[in-house]
């Protein structure tokens, strides 16, 4: 049996690789895919909390909602980007600064 | 005769009397080509509506009619007229004069640019004179009082670019003004006793001033009581305002200055009517004058008759003896008045009106015709010197025997005018000292004099101008015949023809030489003179002592047979120095005035100045110290709070840099901040 803390570390770290995606990359499609790695994370940590839940499997359920909702999250995200690329001929989200203060 | 309109119809000619001359008055300033033509119609209709008035009103009734204009509390002011037998009779006396000096005046004036003004103005004094012998209530008689003392003003100085004319009208307007503020004191004691200024319900036949009585030192009327003393104070009063109009002794040195006005209104104005005013005035109210009032008029008038006929004695310049002659007949009217011998008063006023005016026609005939030469041959002398005329008789026959004439009447010899009244005045004041003996004799003896001086001084006149030979060719040294000198056309003339046709006795008295004959003089006085001493031996005494003076003047001044050589007396100096009046009242009087005035301005300019400014310094600078803190505090704290703002703004918009990775770490730093809060708390 593989305890709870290496799902929260591999979570974690999965999480904080995605979250270093998402702030760091110059392409609007790897800050998707560090959403994606972050959605991941969260699933993982719900799936690893629902063995305290035999009787309902919450955890599992909430999982493969997460997973639905994240794959139409993906599909609407790619139509905005190419929308995006269609409007201002880039995805670099720092040349589609039209709402800069 | 019968009456041939009524009451009301009279009342209308009335008024057409007064408007007429203020009519032309207005349209001679607006259709200025017709300004003479204008003047003498207006005043020939006001010469027949007084005509009409006389014949219908003259010793038979008294036209009054009244408005009501002011009512403060009890005291009521009308407005109205009043026509009784002396304003009719002056009435006449002024239409008829005037008529006569503006027919004059058209040529003596016509080469004047301004003439225009000068017949608006002349017509404005006919308008206002006419008033002032009509006004109904002492009020109106004020208002045109001093409306006469201005028009008065505006003629003297009509050659206003003469720097003397324009001193003597200031002159004579401040004079008035003093007497003036005698005369309103006067009204004001008069509404104050009597509550009202009606003339007629004052002084007429069972007045007010009748039904007021003195008792234990207290004036008492029907409405009010006060001291004794106001009594004679209000007399004083309206005395001081005849004084300074009629002038008479303190106040008098404004009419030989007002000898600077065109010689035909010296002749109007400055002889025949303004002047008698005054004592027009005195004899309108003379029932309100106690004894101590009487006496002190009575001594002024012959002191100012005194003095004028003394100067008048050496005076040079013609209009000057004429003005100074003047000054003195007044003193004559004004000394009857003292004497209650009120028909002796307006009986002079009368003749001397017609006479002194042709005199001074005659002055301004020889004096417009000096200036001719004058100007056509541009020699410089002064026209006005008698040294500089002599033996115009014969150049100018007609105005030397109407100048002879009306000097006869000056002097009062038989069958003249001047005879008649002025022997009335005489024998009253024979018969007023008599009645009270002692010092009072002197009167009698200084008026007696007075009338020697007056025969003396004018006949002077007439001997240096008229006879003798004419010394103004030997001055320039030029031909006779080059400064030709003669009679001036019919306008001038005529008037004077038929002023001197007035001089004449028979036109006063059925018996040119009995003064109880005339019509005048008995139109005022009822009773008869009693037949005694001095109505017999006055009229005698005084007329043979004349001839023998006018004989003396014509051996010194026209035969120049007896040379007197007095000029370094003192006598002479203070004749010809007009007694240092005018000496005295500029070195007291004006000096004073002169003095204080420096100091007001002083006072004024340091004190009163000084204190605004250094209030307005005051206010300055603290308003300046205003504006700073207002710039700095103020200000300095919206200003700060706007800078902060802003800064704040421009720091904060650093977070808005549209940068979609800045938000998220924005929001994930939020989210991290909470959380930690969340965990510490």
């Amino acid at each position: 049996m593989i305890p709870l803390q290496h799902f929260l570390f591999i979570s974690a770290a999965l999480f904080s690789l995605g979250l270093f995606a998402v702030i760091t990359r110059k392409n609007a499609i790897q800050i998707l895919m560090g959403i994606e790695l972050m959605i991941n994370a969260s699933i993982l940590n719900m799936v690893a909390f629902g063995k305290y839940d035999k009787i309902d499997n919450t955890g599992q359920v909430f999982g493969l909602f997460i997973i639905v909702l994240a794959a139409a999250a993906v599909a609407v995200a790619l139509v905005i980007i190419m929308n995006l690329y269609k409007r201002v001929k880039t995805i670099n989200p720092d040349k589609a600064n039209t709402l800069r203060g | 005769m019968e009456q041939i309109f009524t009451s009301n119809q009279l009342f209308n000619i009335a008024i057409l009397a007064i408007t007429a001359p203020f009519l032309a008055f207005i349209f001679s300033l607006i259709f200025k080509k017709l300004a003479a033509a204008f003047g003498i119609i207006s005043i020939g209709i006001s010469l027949i509506s007084s005509i009409i008035l006389f014949l219908h009103l003259w010793k038979k009734h008294t036209l009054h009619y009244s408005f009501q204009w002011i009512n403060i509390g009890n005291v009521k002011i009308d407005v109205g007229i009043l026509l009784n037998d002396l304003s009719v009779i002056m009435l006449l006396l002024i239409t008829l004069i005037a008529l006569l000096v503006h027919i004059y005046s058209v040529e003596y004036i016509r080469n004047d640019k301004l003439k225009y003004r000068y017949f608006a103005y002349l017509s404005l004094f006919c308008f206002a004179m006419v008033c002032v012998v009509m006004a109904d209530n002492l009020f109106i008689l004020y208002a045109f009082w001093e409306l006469v003392g201005f028009s008065s003003y505006l003629l003297i100085g009509f050659w206003f670019t003469k720097e003397k004319a324009v001193q003597a009208n200031k002159k004579a307007m401040i004079m008035n003004r003093i007497g003036d503020i005698g005369f309103l004191i006067g009204i004001m004691i008069m509404v104050s006793q009597f509550h009202t200024l009606d003339i007629d319900t004052l002084f007429g036949s069972g007045s007010l001033i009748d039904s007021s009585f003195v008792k234990n030192g207290l004036w008492v009327s029907p409405f009010a009581t006060m001291p004794e003393y106001w009594l004679s104070i209000a007399g004083f009063c309206f005395f001081s305002g005849a004084i300074a109009k009629s002038a008479q002794f303190p106040l008098h040195t404004w009419l030989p200055d007002a000898m600077e006005g065109p010689t035909a209104v010296s002749s109007l104005i400055h002889a025949a009517t303004m002047v008698a005013a005054g004592v027009f005035l005195l004899l309108r109210i003379s029932p309100l004058f106690n004894d101590v009032v009487l006496v002190s008029i009575a001594t002024i008038g012959l002191f100012t008759a005194f003095m004028a006929a003394t100067i008048a004695l050496t005076q040079n310049d013609i209009k000057k003896v004429l003005a100074f002659s003047t000054i003195s007949q007044l003193g004559f009217m004004v000394l009857a008045v003292g004497v209650q011998d009120n028909a002796a008063a307006i009986f002079h006023l009368i003749t001397h009106a017609f006479f002194k005016c042709l005199l001074f026609l005659g002055a301004g005939i020889v004096i417009h015709q000096l200036h001719h030469i004058k100007e056509k041959h541009s020699l410089d002398f002064d026209e006005q010197n008698m040294d500089n005329m002599g033996g115009l008789r014969k150049l100018m026959p007609v105005t030397g025997m109407v100048f002879f004439i009306a000097a006869m009447a000056l002097s009062g010899l038989p069958f003249t005018s001047g005879y008649l009244s002025k022997d009335a005045i005489l024998v009253s004041v024979f018969e007023w000292a008599d009645l009270r003996g002692g010092i009072y004799w002197l009167f009698p003896l200084m008026i007696s004099i007075t009338s020697w001086l007056t025969t003396f001084y004018i006949f002077r006149v007439v001997y240096k101008v008229f006879f003798g030979d004419f010394r103004l060719p030997k001055i320039f040294n030029k031909a006779k015949e080059e400064l030709h000198i003669h009679d001036p056309n019919l306008w001038m003339t005529i008037p004077v023809i038929v002023l001197a046709v007035f001089c004449f006795g028979v036109f006063f008295a059925y018996n040119p030489l009995n003064l109880d004959s005339s019509w005048v003089y008995h139109g005022f006085n009822l009773q008869q003179h009693n037949e005694g001493l001095f109505h017999l031996m006055v009229p005698l005494y005084i007329n043979v002592m004349s001839l023998a003076l006018i004989f003396l003047a014509h051996l010194i001044y026209a035969k120049q047979k007896i040379a007197i050589n007095f000029q370094a007396t003192w006598f002479y100096k203070l004749s010809y120095n007009q007694w240092y009046f005018n000496s005295f009242y500029d070195v007291f009087l004006m000096r004073i005035v002169l003095w204080k005035a420096k100091y007001f301005y002083w006072f004024d300019r340091k004190i009163i100045d000084g204190t605004v400014h250094l209030s307005s310094d005051i206010i300055l600078k603290f308003s300046k110290i205003a504006n700073w803190l207002d710039r700095n505090i103020i200000d300095g704290l919206v200003n700060g709070v706007a800078f902060l703002v802003g800064r704040l703004g421009i720091w904060l918009r650093g977070m808005q840099s549209g940068k979609l990775q800045h938000y998220f770490i924005w929001m994930l730093l939020l989210f991290l901040t909470f959380m930690i809060f969340k965990i510490v708390i």
